[in-house]
């Protein structure tokens, strides 16, 4: 009793300026969406924005977990490659599997709802009528489901590019389904700013289907900055799956699931396995989903990004340098593999260089303007000229794909050979999670701090000005 | 548990407590066994803290019933006492709790009782939420606002409109006056082109013609003008304090173009190529190298100078200062060039008194507007101790003439007045009047020491002062020049008187036997040394005979006129004739004068000088 420990009792504001609301952060994006607490460091649950679409019933699979070879089943995308919502009928459905489903705990149907108490002598029969029951648990579950998000306050993110249209629809989806008190939309660079713990920065997210550079100026996009290109990492792997085409000998790309069983073999010589059968016809977008994962693989294991500026494609002699270097071995799911030299570094090359690279179909080229240092060059163009050594100084990299081995080392290069007397300093998140999930951090950052609550936009606010407050609030 | 805590030596038993013993006052490190584990924890643990999910509201807000809940720690007094409560229950169950906590307990709810009157009636009602404690962050800058008549009045401008002007002040407030963000947001769609009224950049819009885009130094040209001219209608310029008016100036003289042209530069400075940007840097360092070279340098020169150590002009160069006062230095410089030139050639000089005068007549001129403050000051630094004064000795007394004519001159009078007296060299420190006097006897020789004390004694004028003022000492050491000049004669005198003797002599022994030769003495000695020379000759005139005498003769007779004359003078002065004399001394003096006093007087100055 006689040493009693500091109260706890007043928080400490003066430390740190977080105030937890029990919000919630969903930060969508094309390849997975993200969702969790705000106030944790990495979203609670992380599905692939793909899901499965069953035609026959009509039903919708989100999650990883039901995307396996399945008859009828089709892998669909509620987004669109700009990252942007598509598919407004699903979209609210996945999100609340997301928010409702796997971050709120299950809770039981309340005693006097659930039947088991209620009087048998109701009816006649001594039995209880399921279809009323039904009906009645359906609209209770309507009802129950509504007051899901009651009080929780909701931060979404969004592209920079987003529509105003897309965002007066999440508005309204997040504001009509959940019943949330308050809401936020944010646009993700100046998440991820956040998250590298700037409020002013050039942010680079190198996502999956896009890449973007954008200027953040005080916690807010500069619009005229926003650049963005296809060059992500669905960009990398058609790359790679032409690197395959033109290997020599060619590369079947096997997803796993269709692997039987497989016999080890040496290095280029022919996969011997044996192909599962299925008694049902596999969509392509299904066996295209599965692909994918495995060029994922690929990426991680494999791909480097050259370090040195100027490309090893632009200089003479750099060639042969790099045919030097260290190869990786990547075995496929049959059982082929293969060492990669000098591959590995062009597949990457591209996204610095668009003459290089291996040949793609024409709706993937790039041009030159939609590499990587054209867009940083392109987006700083658009920024007063007082800002530049600023942003150049505080140059956050985010994204899952900016993870290939060396990419920091390149583009801190590029830049310095752009930018040779400013004074450039490149902040990449060190851990995985941080650099793959940034935005989300970010928002989970943003809406965890006491000074943020002044801004949600309540459900009060929302009533009185329709949908079109979020135009007027989220800027 | 605190029994235990406080002394676990003395619990030990047995063979432990012998062995803990055997360490004395250093007891031996025993690492106690713990029988049980984490038992203190246990018995320590105090019950879990209360969490409230609390609501709160943020008065920040522009809808402020937004009301939000987060965890709070269940104020402290409040949970303790629904604690105890729950304990109390707890002993009433179950009598046979053990005695140590129940003691404890009942000491710290004693106490507890004492305090928890007055807080349980504060617990905060259930309808009243808290604001939240981060609402006092939300600032906003405070942006002018006008109305139509202000507009009309004040800020119509050519160039923009006053729906444009609305929007701009629109956009400034809702970005708080970050410009990079303002002017990346300002999109002004004319409002005339196409009836929609509402400017959210949908697409639609893109059809709308848009005018040229506007600079962020026009929108801040715009903003800072109308900033600053509602400041002045709102507060009088004249009303406003230091800071406002500061800020209405900087914002009134906004210069846009100088900000562009800031802007390009900037811009030329990133658009550098690695090259240049390397030329550049090492540009930069070169002249880094050389500033701390010539920072160097320079402590070399001025420390140089130092040690050269020129003299410090004491003189007022305010005279100086302007056009007409450089003039007449021009012209004195330029008449002392003459006058030395002249000098050396023919030894004449006629001008320099003309021009000195003419030059000291200016000069006065500009100085009578001054002269208080001179006086002043050099009255100051020179007016207390008296001196023998340039007028003492005709060498310095030339010297005091250049310096004189260049400084603005007092007349006599003046200087009388304020008291000013002119010094060769001043030593420092404090000295006696009558010490210069006391100087000038012991520079003498014996003999000579004795003959102006006669002198004096004829004179009936005691050898020290009883009172030396600056005028009597002044008027001693003319008295002293006097007698020494006096001495002189009567020495010269003396020796021609042996000399005419000699001859006779001579004259007669060579009438006696007219093949006898003299011996050769060294004459220069005389030349060199009058006064040895000539006391020499006094003493041994009698007894050395005709020895020396045809050479000293001839040597004695290029003198004697001058001698003469220059003898004569001192000794016929008075007091007030002598000043005359030795200004006429000073300038036109010494040329005159025959080799054997100009030897001697330099020497004395010489000597003086040493001093």
């Amino acid at each position: 009793m006689a040493q009693q420990p500091l109260s706890s009792a007043v928080p400490p504001t003066d430390i740190y300026g977080g105030d937890e609301v029990s919000a919630l952060v969903l930060d969508p994006g094309y390849c997975s969406t993200r969702a969790g607490w705000a106030g944790e460091d990495v979203p609670k649950s992380i599905l692939p924005s793909f899901y499965g679409h069953i035609g026959s019933t009509n039903t919708n699979l989100f999650g990883d977990e039901y995307l396996i070879p399945r008859e009828g089943l089709e892998v669909r995308n509620y987004m669109n490659r700009d990252s942007v919502v598509e598919d407004w009928d699903v979209a609210p459905k996945f999100w609340e599997n997301m928010l409702v489903k796997r971050l709120q705990p299950e809770r039981p149907t309340a005693p006097s709802k659930n039947g088991l108490n209620d009087d048998p002598k109701k009816d006649g029969e001594g039995d209880v009528s399921m279809d009323g029951a039904a009906e009645e648990a359906a609209a209770e579950a309507q009802e129950e489901q509504e007051k899901a998000l009651q009080e929780n306050p909701l931060l979404v993110t969004e592209a920079p590019w987003n529509t105003s249209k897309a965002r007066e629809k999440t508005t309204e989806v997040i504001m009509e389904t959940w019943g949330c008190p308050a809401f936020w939309l944010s646009r993700t660079p100046t998440l991820s700013a956040f998250a590298a713990g700037k409020a002013t920065a050039l942010v680079i997210d190198v996502g999956g289907s896009n890449t973007n550079v954008t200027a953040v100026h005080d916690g807010m996009v500069l619009k005229r900055s926003i650049q963005r290109s296809p060059v992500g990492g669905l960009w990398l792997s058609s790359q790679i799956r032409s690197m395959f085409e033109h290997a020599e000998p060619k590369v079947a790309l096997t997803p796993t699931y269709l692997i039987e069983n497989k016999t080890p073999v040496d290095a280029l010589a022919p996969a011997q396995a044996r192909l599962r059968k299925f008694p049902f016809s596999i969509a392509d977008s299904f066996r295209r989903y599965e692909e994918e994962r495995v060029l994922t693989e690929f990426k991680e294991s494999v791909v480097e990004v050259w370090r040195g500026n100027p490309g090893p494609y632009r200089a003479q002699g750099t060639e042969d340098f790099i045919k030097t270097q260290p190869g990786r071995v990547f075995e496929m799911p049959d059982g082929y593999n293969q060492m990669w030299r000098e591959q590995r570094y062009r597949a990457s090359e591209g996204m610095f260089d668009e003459s290089v690279g291996y040949p793609l179909p024409e709706a993937e080229r790039i041009t030159k303007e939609q590499t990587i240092p054209s867009l940083i060059r392109t987006a700083l163009e658009a920024v007063d000229v007082d800002l530049r050594p600023n942003l150049l100084g505080n140059v956050v990299v985010t994204g899952a794909t900016s993870l290939i081995n060396g990419f920091n080392d390149r583009l801190n290069n590029e830049l310095i050979g752009m930018y040779p007397g400013v004074k450039i300093k490149i902040h990449a998140a060190g851990l995985t999670s941080e650099r793959r999930f940034g935005a989300w951090v970010g928002g989970s950052i943003l809406s965890s701090l006491g000074t943020f609550h002044q801004m949600w936009i309540s459900r009060k606010e929302y009533e009185e000005n329709g949908p079109g407050i979020v135009e007027k609030r989220c800027k | 548990m605190k029994q235990r805590l406080s002394a676990p030596r003395s619990n030990l038993k047995g063979l432990a407590r012998e062995v803990q013993s055997l360490g004395g006052d250093n007891p031996v490190a025993i690492v106690p066994e713990v029988s049980s584990f984490k038992k203190r924890r246990l018995a320590n643990r105090k019950p879990a803290a209360r969490w409230d999910l609390a609501p709160f509201r943020n008065s920040a807000r522009d809808d402020p019933s937004l009301v939000l809940r987060h965890w709070r720690r269940r104020d402290g007094q409040h949970g303790l006492q629904q604690q105890q409560q729950q304990q109390q229950q707890q002993h009433g169950a179950n009598g046979d709790a053990s005695a140590q906590p129940t003691t404890e307990q009942n000491g710290a709810q004693v106490k507890q009782e004492g305090d928890s009157v007055v807080p349980s009636v504060e617990t905060p009602k259930p309808d009243e939420i808290e604001d939240s404690a981060f609402a006092k962050f939300n600032v906003r800058p405070s942006i002018p606002h006008y109305t139509d008549e202000q507009y009309k009045t004040h800020l119509k401008s050519d160039d923009w409109s006053k729906e444009e002007t609305d929007y701009l002040m629109e956009l400034v407030t809702d970005y708080d006056v970050r410009w990079p963000l303002i002017w990346d947001r300002y999109e002004w769609n004319p409002p005339a082109t196409n009836g929609v009224a509402d400017a959210d950049g949908d697409e639609s819009k893109a059809v709308v013609p848009k005018q040229e885009a506007r600079s962020m130094e026009d929108l801040k040209l715009r903003y800072y003008e109308i900033t600053a001219k509602m400041m002045a209608a709102q507060k009088p310029i004249h009303v406003m304090s230091q800071a406002e008016f500061e800020l209405h100036e900087m914002m009134l003289h906004f210069n846009a173009q100088q900000e562009k042209a800031r802007k390009d530069f900037a811009l030329n400075a990133l658009k550098r190529s690695r090259e240049e940007a390397r030329e550049e840097e090492s540009l930069l360092l070169e002249v880094k190298r050389i500033l701390a070279r010539s920072e160097r340098f320079n402590e070399e020169r001025r420390e140089l100078y130092n040690r050269l150590d020129f003299p410090q002009s004491e003189q007022d160069i305010s005279s100086i200062k302007t056009s007409q006062g450089l003039q007449n230095l021009l012209q004195q410089l330029m008449a002392a060039d003459k006058n030395k030139k002249r000098r050396s050639l023919m030894g004449a000089d006629s001008a320099h008194p003309a021009n000195a005068a003419a030059a000291v007549a200016a000069a006065q001129a500009q100085a009578q507007a001054q002269a208080q403050a001179q006086a002043q000051e050099s009255s100051r630094r020179e007016s207390t101790v008296a001196s023998t004064g340039a007028t003492s000795t005709p060498t310095g007394g030339k010297k005091k003439g250049n310096q004189q004519a260049e400084r603005p001159k007092l007349t006599e009078k003046e200087e009388q007045v304020y008291g000013v007296s002119h010094h060769d060299r001043l030593t420092s420190g404090p000295i006696f009047r009558s010490e210069k006097i006391n100087k000038m006897f012991t520079h003498k020789s014996n003999q000579q020491q004795q003959r102006i004390n006669n002198v004096l004694l004829e004179l009936d004028i005691p050898p020290k002062l009883v009172m030396p003022t600056v005028a009597t000492t002044q008027q001693f050491e003319q008295l002293f020049a006097a007698v020494n000049a006096l001495l002189d004669a009567r020495k010269v005198a003396d020796k021609l008187d042996t000399e005419l003797k000699l001859e006779h002599a001579k004259k007669a022994e060579r009438e006696a036997k007219e093949s006898s030769n003299q011996a050769e003495e060294d004459p220069a000695q005389d030349k060199s040394d009058p006064d040895m020379t000539v006391t020499k000759s006094d003493e041994s005139a009698s007894k050395e005979g005709n020895a020396e005498a045809g050479t000293t003769s001839e040597a004695q007779e290029t003198m004697e006129p001058a001698a003469d004359s220059h003898g004569e003078e001192p000794g016929t002065q008075d007091p007030v004739e002598g000043k005359e004399a030795a200004i006429e001394e000073s300038s036109g003096g010494p040329h005159k004068r025959s080799a054997s006093v100009l030897s001697t007087t330099s020497d004395k100055s010489a000597k003086r000088q040493k001093k």
